[in-house]
């Protein structure tokens, strides 16, 4: 189970971000308190109304931890390839 | 928090627990007891103990003797006056258990009052039926069920068992098989091997402003091992013949040989919302999964590469799956005039409605939150473009399609959600729930639904609502309903089976849920649901459609939502996602039906990858 390979797990934090950028299947979000941006699929965010730019957004979310030092070769080749995934 | 005294009446079997502080002498009510829904919560945490608790059926109406603090479980030795423990009649069973206990219920009686047959079965729990006697022909003594799974559904059909299976329409496939895929200065058809014309990449680049380069490449089974972008898309290559039109007539096909889409914008990203499934084939396809190539087939890949940041935009795979059909278009053509002899398998698909029966209906929910989101519904051609509507232009209303219009390609997937969930247009193709339904003598199957699933929760209720009316209205008396991914489509998935539910109809529900997908929100009328998972973990692996509905989920979901309609009870899951459920619905099925259901592969069976090693399991 991917729970038991978290140390925090547990630890949920209540979070809020402005919502900066919207296209037609994804919503980017920057964290309030300069704690970075994230973008993900339109699916994953739950809204009553249409959302638009300039909107609060809350969730809980625990920290990412790591889960070897490994690299994986294949992702390397998978970013080299598609060299600039900017966004 | 306390509770009603209707949710009292729910939870009787439950354990008392105090919800507030209560002091000593007060009458016992609903209001002074804690919502049972929270329990395993508190228990799991060692904030609460269960032991020795009185059942709140025992309690309500008895005395507190002991003045208690709030979350304190009522034992006996501070309640006076409780009920006795009532003896459980019906143990809880899993789902087809109990099919098989009826079994042997005897017909108790029969008798004819006010011009309804009243039948009354049996054995440990009442089972009423009502029968209008009009219907009935003058053959009161209805015939306890044969050797079939669903004997009560059996019984009351006896009476109308006269009323003959009606077969509406026909699909007739024919097959022609493909042994070869070859360039050539012409697309044609020879014997068992197909030609695609060379240089037809200018003319599927010049089909839009927006597609900046194509490639074909042909990928044979000894080149599985071959990298790539990730697949947006898997479809069978199918026409109409003549002036058949979608869901009847004749359609030719092609075995042995699928399109694959695949794609990226200019930048190189990937034209596959997120965590898309790029890498070697062989590693990230769930072979014979219904919406998979099977192990052994040709891919014809077209690889699409749209202008930048569009494949962020509804216009740039839209415009990806057009351009790409304009191949498959052209080996339709071909398809249409193929010698007759070359057809080596004739298959026949027949729309079958059973009068009498239990009428079912299938609501699936497709994406329709936007770019990626999409589907093409009912084009001219299977699978084609031409002639279709995307849901999200609809609003996503339901609309309604016969079963053989879904299995002669109505549905054009433009989504590209997770990989392991996404239901590829191969799959409405081969929709295992639509076969299993069709071919099952103990259902009459009326429909099946598409609605969508909008992003905004006012307009997901709003296209809930109307599933609702409509399987009203279609005086349903079971249904399923399914849904791809996981994500706020789940907020509506819920509400299809509210809508229906609060109809008094049973309704099974069908999704990946497993760890990853786990639902967002649940209500009263979710009793029944069949995960779709297959992975290891409960995880989207992002292996092609792993987590896809199979043949083993379809036939798992039709037993369970035989036995709801039957009246039975089917057990509640438990609070943490458990694989060993399905194993023991499955054994359950198996043994009532006295067949052995063969499991389809997970990701187990694949080679190995150095990226799902690490990351998964």
């Amino acid at each position: 189970m991917t729970d038991s390979k978290l140390n925090y797990g547990e630890k949920l934090l209540y979070m809020e971000g402005i919502v900066v950028e919207i296209d037609d299947c994804s919503i980017a979000v920057d964290l309030k308190g300069r704690l970075g941006y994230f973008k993900a699929p339109k699916r994953m965010f739950i809204s009553d109304t249409e959302p638009k730019v300039g909107q609060v957004f809350g969730w809980n979310m625990s920290f990412p931890e790591q889960l070897s030092d490994e690299v994986n070769e294949k992702y390397i080749t998978n970013i080299k390839k598609h060299g600039c995934k900017k966004d | 928090m306390s509770i009603t005294a209707e949710t009292a009446k729910e939870h009787a079997k439950d354990p008392a627990v105090l919800c507030c502080r209560a002091e000593e002498g007060i009458v016992i009510e609903a209001a002074n007891l804690e919502d049972p829904a929270i329990f395993d919560d508190l228990v799991d945490s060692g904030l609460l103990n269960l032991d020795g608790a009185l059942t709140i059926e025992q309690v309500l109406g008895a005395k507190l003797t002991k003045t208690c603090d709030s979350l304190s479980p009522l034992t006996a030795d501070v309640v006076e006056g409780f009920k006795a423990a009532t003896e459980e009649v019906v143990e809880e069973v899993a789902e087809t258990e109990e099919v098989t206990e009826v079994v042997a219920a005897p017909v108790v009686a029969g008798t004819t009052a006010g011009g309804v047959l009243k039948i009354h079965i049996g054995e440990g729990k009442d089972i009423d039926l009502e029968i209008p006697v009009g219907g009935l022909g003058g053959a009161v003594a209805a015939a306890p069920g044969g050797a079939v799974a669903l004997p009560v559904a059996g019984t009351t059909e006896a009476p109308v068992a006269a009323q003959e299976e009606k077969v509406v329409r026909t699909l007739t496939r024919k097959h022609f098989n493909i042994t070869e895929v070859k360039r050539g200065p012409e697309t044609k058809l020879e014997g068992t091997v197909l030609y695609i014309r060379e240089g037809i990449e200018e003319e599927v680049i010049a089909t839009s402003d927006l597609v900046k380069d194509f490639a074909i490449e042909i990928i044979t089974p000894d080149i599985y091992h071959t990298y790539s972008e990730t697949v947006m898309d898997v479809q069978p290559i199918a026409t109409k013949e003549g002036e058949s039109e979608l869901g009847s007539g004749v359609t030719r096909m092609l075995d042995n040989v699928v399109m694959m889409l695949t794609g990226t914008d200019e930048g190189g990203v990937q034209i596959g919302e997120f965590g898309s499934s790029e890498g070697y084939l062989d590693e990230n396809i769930m072979w014979n999964r219904p919406g998979c190539p099977d192990k052994g087939d040709i891919f014809i890949k077209g690889n699409i590469v749209v202008q930048e940041h569009t494949n962020m935009e509804r216009r740039g795979p839209m415009a990806a799956h057009t351009a790409f059909d304009h191949v498959t278009q052209e080996i339709r053509e071909v398809l249409k005039k193929a010698d007759e002899s070359l057809v080596v398998e004739i298959e026949e698909i027949e729309q079958i409605r059973r009068p009498g029966k239990k009428k079912v209906v299938i609501v699936k929910e497709i994406m329709g939150q936007g770019a990626m989101h999409d589907n093409y519904i009912l084009p001219v051609e299977p699978v084609g473009v031409l002639g279709s509507k995307a849901n999200v232009d609809l609003g996503n209303v339901p609309v309604c399609v016969s079963p053989l219009e879904v299995l002669d390609g109505a549905i054009h997937a433009i989504t590209c959600i997770g990989p392991a969930s996404k239901e590829m247009s191969r799959h409405y193709f081969r929709e295992p729930l639509v076969l299993e339904a069709l071919k099952d003598p103990e259902v009459d199957l009326c429909g099946v639904i598409f609605v969508g699933s909008p992003q905004i929760n006012a307009e997901k209720f709003y296209v809930s609502r109307r599933v609702g009316h409509t399987v009203e209205m279609l005086d349903a008396e079971g249904a399923f309903v399914t849904t791809e991914g996981f994500g706020n489509n789940h907020i509506d998935f819920a509400s299809h089976i509210e809508q229906i539910g609060m109809r008094g109809i049973p309704v099974v529900g069908m999704s990946f849920c497993a760890v990853q997908g786990a639902l967002v929100v649940g209500n009263k009328h979710m009793k029944y649901m069949v995960d779709n998972n297959k992975s290891e973990s409960g995880i989207e692996n992002e292996i092609l459609a792993c987590n896809t509905l199979c043949h083993e989920d379809a036939i798992r979901a039709l037993a369970m939502l035989k036995t709801a309609m039957a009246g039975e009870e089917v057990k509640a899951a438990e609070k943490k996602w458990n694989p060993n459920v399905k194993t023991t619905n499955v054994e359950l099925t198996d043994e009532a039906t006295g067949t052995k259901m063969e499991l389809v592969d997970n990701e187990q069976a694949l080679p190995m990858s150095q990226k799902r090693k690490e990351k998964y399991d």
